[in-house]
């Protein structure tokens, strides 16, 4: 069983897909604890390799890849955790991240989706052109704690506004932390328009989300 | 003139070539706009939905009806441009959105700040044309800024400048504003006066506002160009002939469209193609990756018979610094000694695109200057070879009395316009480095610059067409 966690360990810090959608069917097949696949192989995966980008070892395509593998196993494994009613144990938080309406640009936001992924979040990633009312509505839907908004256009930034003031139109704004960012985005933008947070880069948000969450 | 190197060898064209027609006829492209697909469709081409799929026939012969080379006419003809052959046009940068000022600040740009650098621009002996969105006027509301930024480059220079690629409609109040200033749309189709940035969305498509305009510019006989960003490791492969054949492929699509719209329509082959960090993501433009993408596209677009545009002064840096400096300088040397034609982004930018600055625009327009004169090479005339006046001073002597000198050294010689030559003592006295003696610079240059006269009725006409259209 434990051989089946360092597998599932491994494959996440290798960023292989397929091996952690075969090792994540094994728990199944075998009727392994879930819960114990995701706690003490996927995550001590991630961890792994959070740790090597912090201290500047690992490269973007290396935590981008271990993010995108962790969500293969987690897609596999939670309908299991569900279905035998188990509960998965707290993820930090769940954010639901998006570039908004008019904008096309999407490396920034699927880095800071991935950075999330790796620091233990759950990150569900709209994509790109995305209408402040679809942001909520995902929002709602998964209960999100933080709701990400990228702008890389002066022209588009007018979305992350926009999303600020249909939370408050809609009376929701104190029910999720908004944060924006984006190339010409900035901390003064984003106090302009009252959003709760402004990261410059990806690791900043993260590290932002963890200050704001505790609070 | 000094003879443009290559980087490629014609073996490495040929495959980069080959790969870029596999690339097309295999994968193929998306075009989100339903006028080009039936423009595709009419010519032949294997269209489902908004993939089309080309034949290396169809991109191989509308490439041949671009012109190898086209003149750009000004409002003074006296700055007419030849684009293409071995000439080279610099210009400021494009497009950025904030401003980084002297001492490392940073603040969003106005139309203040387009109108300064369109003086700059035309104050200069070094850029040939004011270029456009210049800096990008954030107090300006989006739908008007279009009109405001063409009517500032009209009126304070009377150089070549941009039209507006934001679409069809922006394109065509920028085909009506350069017909009023020339006189009416069939002079203009004649003599092209406009010319407008399309790109692609890298990888494999391009989107409707940038076809709208493409295709708008090609009816009014205008010239584009048609480039491509290719961020290598992030939005292309991380492998530089790969992201070299992805680039081509756009490239190569976007003028067979052009083509297909309007034969001979004017087009330069566009790259800015450059790398993403791979620790932050960021795109670093101030690289020698980058450098080298530059070099290769223009050998390609040699290898395809159009004119090329690649980026100028590029660099990483947030402010005037040494890094600046040596990055800057590598990629305009690589634009302009390997035959880019087009040089955008000449000068002014910072932080890869996010910036301009006044004191990076004073430094790229010495290291503009340093290039022109590194680019002329030697003279073999009497004058130059200077063989009687190496007699008459002999063994010995020295050439600072001959008449010879007094007058050959304005010719052979470039006096610099920034760079610090004095000596320590006079240098100590207030110990200014680039960045400081810049700041002084571009103000007495704006200070003492008087835009040329525009005709009153045209003038009067324009803010006509512009109080109509906002
Ligand atoms: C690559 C690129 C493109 C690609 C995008 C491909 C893609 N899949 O994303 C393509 C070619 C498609 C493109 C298109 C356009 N682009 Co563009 N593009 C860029 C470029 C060069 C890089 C952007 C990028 O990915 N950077 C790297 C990432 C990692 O940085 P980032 O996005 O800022 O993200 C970091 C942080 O900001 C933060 N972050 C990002 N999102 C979020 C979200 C949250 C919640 C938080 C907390 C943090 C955060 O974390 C990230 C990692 O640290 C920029 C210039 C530049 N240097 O940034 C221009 C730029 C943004 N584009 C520009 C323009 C004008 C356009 C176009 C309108 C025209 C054109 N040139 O074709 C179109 C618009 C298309 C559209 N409708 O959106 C301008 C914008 C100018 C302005 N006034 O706003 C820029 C600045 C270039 C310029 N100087 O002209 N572009």
């Amino acid at each position: 069983m434990s051989e089946l966690f360092a597998e599932l360990k491994q494959a996440v810090i290798d960023g292989d897909e397929d091996i952690v959608s075969e090792s994540s069917q094994k728990v199944i097949d075998q009727g392994v604890n879930p819960v114990d696949a995701v706690q003490l192989g996927l995550i001590k995966g991630i961890e792994v390799i959070g740790e090597a980008w912090k201290a500047g070892e690992a490269f973007l395509p290396d935590v981008m890849m271990s993010a995108e593998a962790m969500k293969v196993g987690l897609g596999l494994l939670e309908p299991e955790i569900a279905k035998l009613g188990m509960s998965e144990g707290e993820s930090k938080g769940k954010i639901v991240l998006g570039t908004v309406e008019g904008d096309i640009h999407d490396i920034g936001k699927n880095i800071t989706g991935a950075m999330f992924t790796a620091a233990g979040y759950k990150v569900f990633d709209l994509g790109t052109d995305i209408k402040a009312e679809d942001f909520v509505v995902k929002a709602k839907e998964v209960g999100a704690d933080i709701i990400g908004a990228s702008a890389l256009l002066t022209t588009t930034m007018i979305g992350q506004k926009q999303l600020v003031d249909y939370l408050k139109e809609h009376n929701l704004r104190d029910q999720f932390k908004v944060f924006v960012g984006g190339g010409p985005t900035s901390q003064v933008w984003a106090d302009e328009i009252g959003a709760d947070g402004w990261a410059e880069t990806a690791d900043e948000a993260v590290e932002l989300a963890g200050r704001l969450l505790a609070k | 003139m000094l003879r443009k190197y290559d980087v490629l060898t014609e073996e490495q064209v040929k495959t980069i070539h080959e790969e870029t027609m596999k690339i097309l006829e295999e994968i193929g492209m998306e075009f989100e706009y339903e006028p080009a697909l039936e423009v595709f469709k009419a010519e032949g081409q294997k269209v489902e939905g908004n993939r089309v799929h080309f034949t290396r026939e169809f991109i191989e012969a509308k490439v041949k009806l671009a012109p190898s080379q086209f003149t750009l006419h000004a409002r003074n003809p006296e700055h007419n441009l030849v684009c293409g052959g071995d000439n080279i046009i610099y210009m400021p940068g494009y497009g950025a959105p904030f401003i980084h000022d002297v001492d490392g600040n940073r603040r969003k740009t106005t139309m203040q700040d387009y109108d300064n650098i369109v003086k700059l621009a035309g104050a200069s002996k070094n850029l040939h044309m004011t270029g456009g969105t210049v800096a990008e006027p954030q107090d300006i509301p989006d739908e008007v800024r279009h009109l405001k930024m063409l009517y500032s480059s009209i009126k304070n220079s009377d150089k070549c400048f941009m039209g507006s690629a934001e679409g069809q409609e922006r394109a065509e109040d920028s085909i009506e504003i350069a017909s009023i200033l020339f006189g009416g749309k069939d002079v203009i189709k004649e003599k092209p006066v406009l010319i407008s940035l399309i790109n692609s969305l890298t990888p494999l498509k391009y989107d409707g506002r940038m076809l709208g305009a493409m295709m708008a510019y090609a009816k009014a006989g205008q010239a584009v160009v048609i480039a491509s960003l290719v961020m290598a490791g992030s939005t292309g492969p991380a492998a530089l002939a790969g992201t070299l054949a992805l680039q081509n492929a756009e490239v190569l699509a976007g003028i067979a469209l052009a083509q297909s719209v309007n034969p001979g329509t004017p087009v330069v082959y566009g790259s800015t193609s450059a790398l993403s960090d791979m620790h932050s993501g960021s795109l670093s433009i101030g690289s020698p990756e980058c450098a080298l993408f530059i070099s290769a596209s223009a050998q390609l677009a040699r290898f395809y018979g159009v004119p090329s545009r690649s980026g100028g002064g590029l660099n990483d840096s947030k402010i005037v610094d040494a890094q600046a400096g040596y990055e800057s300088m590598m990629t305009l040397m690589a634009a302009s000694t390997t035959g880019i034609n087009f040089v955008l982004h000449t000068a002014g930018i910072l932080q890869y695109f996010m910036a301009m600055s006044y004191e990076k625009f004073m430094m790229d327009d010495e290291i503009a200057g340093m290039l022109l004169h590194y680019m002329k090479g030697f003279t073999f005339d009497e004058d130059g070879m200077a063989f009687d006046v190496i007699a008459k001073v002999g063994p010995g002597g020295h050439y600072l009395t001959q008449k010879h000198t007094r007058k050959n050294h304005k010719r052979e010689f470039r006096t610099a316009q920034l760079s610090d030559r004095t000596a320590f003592e006079s240098w100590s006295k207030e110990k200014l480095d680039t960045n400081q003696r810049a700041n002084r610079k571009w103000q007495e240059v704006l200070a003492n610059y008087v835009p040329p006269a525009l005709d009153e009725a045209i003038d009067k006409q324009l803010l006509e067409f512009i109080a109509k259209r906002s």
